[in-house]
């Protein structure tokens, strides 16, 4: 994910998520250029439940080999109040280029709020995601150069997940990972979530072997494989790793925790 | 997108349980996303040691046959099996004499040494750089998509038919979220006295 720019979207090679500028000129004419995005690596996550919504990503802000800080959250609570955004029942979380994230998540706090005083009533989590896609389409041609994902609950009170790519298009699902590790993590949640290439044993030979069926998961089991999903992930992408902030959205409201993952 | 790694696409993986060895591989042999075959498998079988190879296919071939002249010879030459440490650095000496032309190849081991009893696997890099592994082992396009699924799947001390399933689902998973592997999977598993190979059907898209 992230490399909606990258020249070679086939390439899967070892290579890391960002590139280094290709600027040198031997002599004569000297070319200059600005490059208006950073990687600021990370990765988040997302696992819808029955009455609950997890949303969760790592802390590390990095660019190129260095690391800014082992604390920037890239979880955000949407439409609360002051500054602790208390009352907020929407969380928004942004991965890729942080400054672009940050500029996102006021813009949509800012239209969420404002929707609460012009209509007496707090905004549902499906016309929110709407809104979200526009924001991002309305910056079609000079993108914000992140990966979206919106957690909440619907208004039947069942867990909303909602992910982008960096120009709104977007889609309700039960579990998307972003970010640099999105590659490691997806699969795993295809398997450990969805259930892919699970069968009923002894249910059949060869076709007629029936596929085990997505049931939502209780919230514990969901926080255990959030939990693995980052510990694994830090062990093989040197983006990932210090912290673990994690908002669970239930209709009690939005618990935030913060568990450490290895700082190497 | 030129890769010579990425062309033809392909997975491999190796992985270590309690007493045995699994290592397994996709179908699929493709150019760029063009699939010319989904029956072509990456794993080769040395007496007890089984070589497995993703990269670029005419030198998957190229070297798999290299090394069935080279393992003939050493048997010849020696009256005995190659073990799988004999084998890892055969492979290495191998590659890195090819250091500035190399075959673009990642190669993976799997076996179990018959003087020790002990599992052993290990990979490679395309220039013959061992990476000793005392749990898993990846290659090929779906390199990080196995790092996740086996670093979230594998534990230690996996009994033979538990190792099976965790390869099993590594591979499938991951080589579904990736465009240029799939097609089905050969996987075996090594015991002491014991070879199983089991052709896996997975999704054929």
């Amino acid at each position: 994910m992230g490399s909606v720019f990258a020249a070679a979207p086939l390439d899967n090679s070892l290579s890391y998520s960002f590139s280094q500028a290709p600027n040198a000129a031997a002599s004569g004419i000297r070319e200059h250029s600005f490059y208006p995005y950073t990687d600021n690596g990370g990765s988040t996550l997302g696992i819808s439940g029955a009455d609950f919504t997890i949303l969760a990503g790592d802390t590390r802000s990095t660019s190129g080999y260095n690391i800014n800080t082992r604390y920037a959250p890239k979880l955000f609570k949407i439409g609360g109040e002051g500054p602790e955004g208390t009352g907020a029942r929407i969380v928004l979380s942004v991965v890729g280029f942080a400054a672009d994230g940050d500029a996102l998540k006021e813009r949509l706090d800012t239209i969420v709020k404002m929707y609460k005083y012009q209509h007496g009533k707090p905004m549902s989590v499906a016309a929110c995601a709407q809104r979200l896609s526009h924001i991002l389409y309305n910056k079609r041609f000079f993108p914000y150069y992140v990966h979206a994902i919106l957690g909440g609950l619907d208004e039947e009170g069942k867990g909303a997940l909602y992910s982008y790519d960096p120009v709104g298009s977007y889609e309700r699902e039960q579990c998307r990972a972003a970010g640099a590790a999105a590659s490691l993590i997806m699969p795993f949640l295809d398997n450990q979530v969805n259930f892919k290439n699970q069968y009923i044993p002894g249910s059949g030979e060869g076709h007629a072997l029936e596929q085990r069926v997505p049931a939502p998961l209780p919230q514990k089991v969901v926080e255990e494989l959030v939990v693995d999903s980052f510990t694994s992930s830090t062990e093989r992408h040197i983006e990932v790793g210090d912290g673990l902030q994690m908002m669970i959205i239930t209709k009690e409201g939005v618990r935030e925790t913060y568990t450490e993952l290895k700082r190497d | 997108m030129s890769s010579p790694f990425a062309i033809n696409g392909g997975a491999c993986v190796a992985m270590v349980g309690k007493d045995c060895v699994a290592i397994a591989c996709d179908l699929r042999l493709g150019l760029q996303a063009l699939t010319v075959s989904n029956n072509f498998p990456k794993i080769f079988p040395f007496g007890d040691v089984y070589l497995g190879l993703t990269g670029l296919a005419t030198d998957v071939s190229t070297v798999s046959e290299l090394f069935r002249y080279k393992v003939n010879m050493y048997r010849l030459r020696e009256e005995r099996q190659i073990s799988p440490q004999t084998m890892a650095n055969l492979v290495s000496s191998s590659l890195y004499e090819k250091r500035f032309g190399p075959y673009f190849v990642s190669p993976v081991i799997a076996g179990i040494n018959h003087t020790t009893g002990r599992p052993f696997i290990c990979g490679f890099d395309s220039i013959g750089c061992i990476d000793f592994a005392k749990d898993f082992i990846v290659s090929g396009t779906a390199s990080d998509q196995l790092f996740g699924t086996c670093e979230g799947l594998w534990e230690p001390d996996l009994a033979p038919d538990d190792l099976f399933e965790t390869i099993s689902q590594a591979l499938l998973n991951a080589v579904d979220r990736d465009a240029l592997s799939g097609w089905g999977a050969h996987v075996y598993i090594i015991e002491k006295d014991k070879v199983t190979k089991r052709l896996l059907k997975g999704r054929q898209d």
